[in-house]
């Protein structure tokens, strides 16, 4: 039963881990590698660790709904529902990735792996407890003040206002033409309509990650399509 | 009680739940509204009515995660219930961390009202998945803050030991703060009133606008169990869950779920909307302080 269990997440988990590779949009990616998550949560339940496996769950299901949201916000793919490609820079990422499995499979055959059960009604959240808040409290608390400053940056970025005024103010789309008047609707400055003054410059640039752009963009594919497993 | 029989409560609770959930919506809605004539069986005309027509769809929509959306938000309100203690030491999932997996089905269901209306490729449909996704992280931020004092006192992450913490105080006297900040989550959690910025009327029902047929029938189904769930764990958490005198613990257990229901409905009739960004400020700037000092208050007494 336990290893029914097992083998069926692994292979979900794996599967899921695939598909965020294969998918065409950053919020499809997204929540395939929290479903990857979610199934090593799950081992982690197998393997009695309650506390670490159902955290892994929720932390997993709050930072991958953040990231997608940051993701979509960032690369003004406003659904994420536009067909994108989301694997790039080809070479170097084969490279990478068979060293990271070369490394990560030798690394697996050459460990002692630990094989004594745990006995029943051992008290693994206590145990867990101490070591949180004993011997291990100061790499937790170091990393969770720099995690906090992540965010406090991620915030300011993405935040309109900022030192030197409103991060749109005097933003304009690219011309038509080479030196050519901006694209998009011009915001007239009647005054009529005060609350609506400014939004015109939001739609600019919305095909750039779309698939099929058109190649007159200075960089297409560079820099957009950032890969989930950064944050985690 | 066996497993086997915990299960069947647990059907029995949820399926009775919905049913009653259903009705008292209908109840209150005409009650402000100055009509009458709601009868027990309305439900079921309104079911029938959804399961006979037709199932439309969108221009390119994501299936998969359309129906997954659906089928999780159900399965996460039904995992919220099994959690809830129905006599001492009986809970269809009973495990050590049973406050952190209710925690998780909370964040589970900001992930699957944002797929339900990001899946059928529609933007009314998309606006009210963003929105939802603003208010729902913060106000679920809140939540741990309450539940971690609840199991303060209990010295357990087990919702059982929660309970039976509570037996000579309940902890809506212990933290008076706690209750109603976590029947707020509930309003986010099931869409309704005033945290409902998905599914709500300025959208023209916002995630669930595209939703036809059987789908249509499955999510209000599914938000209604989400509803007696979330009840059935404020109950337990807040109310003493089965604690009560002669009557046996399941009845209490139900009468009180059955109160925080009505509240609970209540509330998402009678309390006014608001903007997102001022929904947002109120919960960063003020509602997020009270459930600070709410969880400073419980670790001091735990304290002392």
């Amino acid at each position: 039963m336990t290893n029914l269990a097992f083998y069926t997440l692994s292979a979900l988990a794996i599967w899921s881990g695939w598909r965020v590779f294969r998918v065409d949009s950053m919020i499809r990616a997204t929540f395939a590698l929290m479903v990857s998550f979610i199934c090593v949560g799950g081992i982690a339940l197998l393997m009695s660790a309650d506390y670490i496996g159902i955290a892994t769950v929720f932390m997993m299901a709050v930072e991958m709904m953040v990231m997608g949201l940051f993701m979509v916000m960032f690369m003004m793919n406003p659904a994420g529902l536009n067909p994108m490609q989301m694997v790039h820079q080809h070479r170097f990422s084969i490279g990478a990735g068979i060293a990271a499995f070369i490394g990560l499979t030798v690394a697996v055959l050459a460990t002692n792996l630990p094989n004594n059960p745990l006995p029943a009604g051992r008290d693994t959240l206590h145990n867990l407890g101490v070591e949180l808040l004993g011997g291990s409290m100061l790499i937790f608390e170091t990393a969770g003040v720099t995690l906090l400053a992540t965010m406090v940056g991620a915030v300011v970025l993405s935040s309109r206002r900022g030192r030197f005024g409103d991060s749109d103010a005097g933003a304009v789309p690219p011309g038509l033409q080479p030196g050519g008047q901006p694209a998009g609707r011009k915001v007239e400055k009647s005054g009529g309509h005060g609350g609506h003054g400014g939004d015109g410059s939001h739609d600019m640039n919305m095909n750039m990650n779309m698939k099929g752009a058109p190649k007159s963009d200075d960089a297409p594919h560079k820099g957009h399509g950032k890969m989930p497993e950064e944050e985690s | 009680m066996t497993f086997a029989l915990a299960l069947t409560t647990l059907i029995l609770f949820l399926a009775i739940g919905i049913w009653i959930a259903a009705i008292l919506d209908a109840v209150f809605y005409r009650s402000i509204s100055g009509q009458g004539g709601v009868s027990v069986v309305s439900p079921f005309y309104a079911a029938a009515a959804h399961l006979s027509r037709q199932r439309l769809t969108t221009e390119a929509p994501d299936r998969l995660n359309w129906y997954l959306a659906i089928a999780g938000y159900l399965a996460i309100a039904t995992i919220g219930l099994a959690v809830v203690p129905f006599g001492p030491e009986t809970a269809v999932i009973g495990i050590k961390t049973s406050v952190v997996l209710w925690g998780a089905c909370e964040s589970l269901v900001v992930v699957l009202v944002f797929l339900h209306g990001w899946s059928p490729n529609s933007p009314l449909a998309l606006i009210g998945a963003y929105r939802y996704v603003a208010i729902g992280l913060p106000i679920m931020l809140l939540s741990m803050f309450v539940l971690i004092a609840a199991a303060l006192p209990a010295r357990s992450l087990d919702l059982r030991d929660i309970v039976a913490s509570q037996e000579g105080l309940w902890n809506v006297i212990r933290q008076p703060l706690g209750l109603p900040l976590f029947l707020l989550l509930g309003l986010s959690l099931t869409l309704r009133g005033p945290f409902d910025y998905a599914d709500s009327a300025d959208l023209a029902g916002g995630t669930s606008v595209e939703d036809s047929g059987a789908n249509r029938a499955g999510w209000q189904v599914a938000r209604l169990a989400m509803l007696v769930g979330f009840s059935a764990i404020a109950a337990s958490t807040f109310l003493g869950g089965y604690l009560g005198p002669v009557l046996p613990g399941i009845v209490w257990l139900a009468i009180k779920t059955l109160i925080l229901m009505a509240v609970v409905i209540g509330l998402s009739h009678l309390l006014a909307r608001m903007p997102v960004a001022r929904m947002l400020g109120l919960i960063w700037k003020f509602l997020l302080p009270i459930a600070f000092a709410d969880l400073l208050l419980a670790g001091l007494v735990a304290l002392a």
